[in-house]
């Protein structure tokens, strides 16, 4: 009965786009409670969440906080009701104190206009105790780790007396030791009292954490339900409206002659000794999936560098079939060459915002699209149509591309990277940030490419992703490649035996 | 499942886009009237004369639309290059560096008759596009802020052209701080006597089609957007980088060049002291109103025109000083820079 919040047939659609984002969405949540809001990209969970702390304004509907009708219309009008949000991206001042950070806006002052730092500090380490937290409250947020600075913000809530705690996919940047202590924290949080609304698709975490979980698909709430009622497969099914399939792999059919190779790349950064890249030998054959992994900071990004053309090598140099596109000192020229490339860095990257899905689609293959004199406009808008229909993409060709869902936006840069593909294609952190029900067409889709003879070199941070797709499979860890592994040692293999080579502990068939 | 999906309309799109600059607009005129009634004894025969003298006469209609020309040819280049993510702020040494070029290369041609005038006009826009795109070549190389560069090279031109046109160039039969006269082969035809209009008027048409098909209809034009976009997925599409830091601030150079030489040809047949100022400036200001959309310049410009027009006649008829038009026009420049006026009519963006 007693509901802190009630959220009754809200519905909000986006002008520019003419996208209802929510449509009659109803939300309940109790005191003390762990609610977690689940479902696929661009299913409207982050929007329903925004316009509770008044970001965004809704269309209709009505929004009831402790039995009272409120109009929530900014963060501010939100934040006095005890609403508090803590986004995917944090929103600190780097260079400020935790105390700093926590107290801004709402600081202790001596005579109301001087910053009292030792009453602020105390206050904040007060706090922090009270928690169980473990930072510390003049250490300075830059030096912080994410989960740590996630701590951070979710002081800054506590700061305001907040009863209500939404968090948006707090998960998605930290480590498992880093999700563990989180959920000690929620734990102790919703002890006391505190509703908290968690963003996520995540579905062994909702399991884990969770009291409810309500479940949105394409904008409407689709159920609520008690999560020790309902098991892992019960709540996927929900959010992706159908069952999972397994991937089916043909039996490997690698070509002769490497397609890509790298030869002893190495990168030096300027004044240091320690390589960011050390002597990397990649050969990459058609047919083949080749996965690299590492955790971040570990030479991966490096990679993904210098094959952009990014970053110039210091040393070796990088082939395709016989054309050599870059030796020691110079850039790969893979760019202006078209290889198709999946960045990981889809946003500023693999897309421009500013411009259409028709122009972003075009983009890398435009000599097609435009003769010696003109524009083929009406190439262009069947070109689009057609990959839209083909990977079920939720956009108009004139849309702007950044109106969309970081799912959709993914599926128009493997549209348009796909569709030039002549015998290779690099992915990096292909699925980062997607829901199940993308992941598993992207997987799919790369899986069918190889089947087609196609080489894929697949950069990822994804263990799960990297283990059910690659034939072979190369470990970075520090700049190095520390392990190999062929297609008859990769099904057996587990995440946890792979735990030493990326830590750099141990290393294993180099010799190739 | 029931979902309502509207399309996508691009004229309602269009609609909703201009009501912002529709308000700046209204703003800005509503400025002036009651700035009419501070400035002025007679505010009802200033604010009459302001917004009927342009319609007056032929002769008022004509100068307006001449007046415009230059506008229309110069917002074209900074539309260009603005596009291309580059700013060019140095329309006024560009603009007087292109009159005085072809200028002095119509005079010494004299002899080879229209091949002389073409070629003079084709020396005046690479002199012009040379000292803008010099500014894109400081980018490309040494990541040199554009903003700074083409305004400080603008200002040295101008004092350059001041000197040669009161030495090595100056007329020695007329009073005024001027060159010879063009020769009459180079004068254009008058298509609205007694007004100065001009057949300038189709040159500045032929350079917004021209424009536009560069910008929206050519691989270079979709290039240059997708650079000036977004630089870091230019790159990931091949783009060169040098090319589109370059090329755009030539274009823009030699468009404020060709405006120049159009100003001399049509209507003051040499190059007077200081003829140009504050060209360079109002030619970005339309740039600006128009929004970086070759169509869009020419009513921009028209509008520019119309309150440099009105000043003058309120100026003639009422006891105001021609500054009025300066205060109107700086409104709507100022104004104009605000994007939240500007997107007024297109609801909030999405957060």
């Amino acid at each position: 009965m007693s509901h802190v919040l009630e959220m009754i047939d809200v519905t909000k659609m986006y002008q520019e786009t003419q996208r209802i984002a929510n449509h009659k969405v109803n939300l309940e949540l109790n005191r003390g409670e762990i609610l977690s809001l689940a479902g696929e990209n661009g299913a409207g969970k982050t929007t329903l969440m925004k316009i509770l702390y008044g970001l965004i304004p809704f269309d209709e509907g009505t929004i009831i906080i402790d039995g009272k009708k409120q109009n929530i219309k900014n963060p501010i009008a939100a934040q006095r009701l005890g609403i508090g949000m803590v986004h995917q991206h944090f929103m600190l001042v780097d260079e400020f104190s935790v105390a700093q950070n926590v107290v801004l806006g709402n600081e202790i002052t001596t005579k109301g206009l001087f910053y009292d730092s030792k009453k602020n500090n105390k206050r904040v380490a007060q706090l922090i105790d009270e928690h169980n937290f473990t930072i510390h409250a003049e250490d300075k947020v830059a030096r912080l780790s994410v989960g740590e600075k996630q701590q951070v913000e979710i002081l800054k809530m506590l700061y305001r007396d907040i009863r209500i705690l939404i968090l948006d996919e707090p998960t998605a940047t930290l480590t498992i030791q880093e999700i563990t202590s989180l959920f000690a924290n929620l734990r102790r949080l919703k002890k006391r009292g505190v509703s908290i609304i968690l963003i996520t698709h995540k579905i062994h975490e909702i399991k884990e954490i969770s009291d409810r979980v309500c479940i949105m698909r394409a904008g409407e709430m689709i159920g609520c339900y008690e999560t020790r009622n309902v098991d892992e497969s019960f709540i996927s099914k929900i959010m992706m409206g159908d069952m999972r399939t397994k991937i089916e792999k043909s039996p490997l059919k690698r070509s002769r002659e490497a397609i890509l190779s790298l030869k002893s790349v190495t990168v030096m950064r300027r004044h240091q000794t320690q390589p960011l890249l050390d002597d990397i030998n990649i050969e990459l054959f058609g047919g083949e999936i080749l996965g690299c992994a590492g955790i971040s900071g570990n030479g991966l990004g490096q990679l993904e560098s210098i094959l952009l053309g990014a970053l110039p090598l210091s040393k070796g140099e990088i082939t395709y079939h016989d054309e050599l596109l870059s030796t020691t000192h110079q850039r790969a020229t893979t760019r202006k060459l078209g290889l198709p490339f999946v960045p990981s860095d889809r946003l500023y990257i693999g897309s421009s915002l500013e411009a259409t899905v028709s122009e972003n689609m075009i983009a890398t293959s435009r000599e097609n699209f435009f003769p010696p004199f003109g524009i083929q406009k009406k190439k262009i808008y069947q070109h689009t149509s057609s990959l839209i229909k083909d990977y079920d993409i939720k956009a108009t060709p004139h849309q702007l591309i950044g109106t969309l869902s970081g799912g959709n936006i993914q599926k128009v840069i493997l549209a348009r990277e796909i569709e030039k593909i002549k015998d290779l294609i690099i992915c990096s952190e292909v699925t980062w940030g997607l829901d199940v029900g993308s992941a598993l067409f992207v997987h799919k889709k790369i899986v069918e490419l190889r089947n087609t003879g196609v080489g894929v070199l697949l950069l990822s941070s994804n263990l799960d992703e990297i283990l059910s797709l690659s034939d072979r499979l190369l470990i970075f860890s520090r700049g190095s490649i520390v392990a190999h592994f062929n297609e008859t040692e990769i099904p057996h293999l587990t995440k946890e035996q792979l735990g030493p080579y990326l830590l750099g502990k141990a290393t294993k068939g180099l010799n190739r | 499942m029931k979902r309502k999906i509207e399309r996508f309309n691009p004229f309602v799109y269009m609609i909703r886009s201009l009501f912002g600059m529709f308000i700046i607009v209204m703003i800005s005129l509503i400025s002036l009237i009651l700035l009419s009634y501070f400035l002025s004894a007679t505010p009802k025969r200033t604010i009459y004369y302001f917004f009927s003298g342009p319609f007056s006469s032929l002769y008022a209609f004509g100068n307006m639309i001449n007046d415009a020309i230059p506008l229309i040819i110069g917002g074209l280049g900074v539309s260009l290059a603005f596009r291309a993510g580059n700013m060019n702020i140095g329309g006024e040494g560009q603009v007087y560096t292109g009159a005085l070029i072809a200028t002095i290369v119509a005079i010494a041609l004299e002899g080879f008759g229209e091949i002389g005038v073409v070629l003079s006009i084709f020396l005046a826009m690479a002199a012009s596009g040379l000292l803008a795109g010099f500014s894109g070549y400081l980018k490309a190389k040494w990541n040199t802020n554009e903003l700074i560069t083409t305004f400080l090279v603008s200002n040295a031109m101008i004092l350059i052209v001041n000197y040669l046109i009161s030495g090595p160039f100056v007329d020695p039969l007329t009073n005024l701080i001027s060159t010879r006269q063009i020769p009459e082969v180079a004068e254009l035809t008058l298509v609205l006597p007694p007004s100065n209009l001009n057949t300038s008027l189709v040159t500045a048409l032929a350079a917004v089609f021209i424009i536009h098909a560069l910008m929206y209809r050519s691989k270079t034009g979709f290039e240059l957007r997708m650079y000036g976009n977004n630089n870091k997925f230019a790159m990931y599409a091949g783009i060169s980088h040098t090319y589109y830091q370059i090329m755009p601030m030539f274009v823009s150079g030699a468009m404020y060049g060709l405006s120049g030489a159009m100003a001399i040809f049509g209507t003051y047949h040499a190059v007077i002291k200081e003829f140009s100022v504050g060209l360079g400036w109002n030619a970005l200001a339309v740039a600006l109103i128009a929004r970086y959309r070759p169509f869009a310049v020419i009513p921009a410009a028209l509008f520019f025109a119309y309150i440099d027009s009105g000043a003058h006649s309120a100026m003639l008829y009422s006891d105001v000083t021609f500054e009025l038009s300066s205060i109107v026009q700086a409104t709507v420049f100022f104004l104009v820079s605000s994007v939240t006026l500007q997107r007024l009519g297109l609801g909030k963006r999405r957060v």
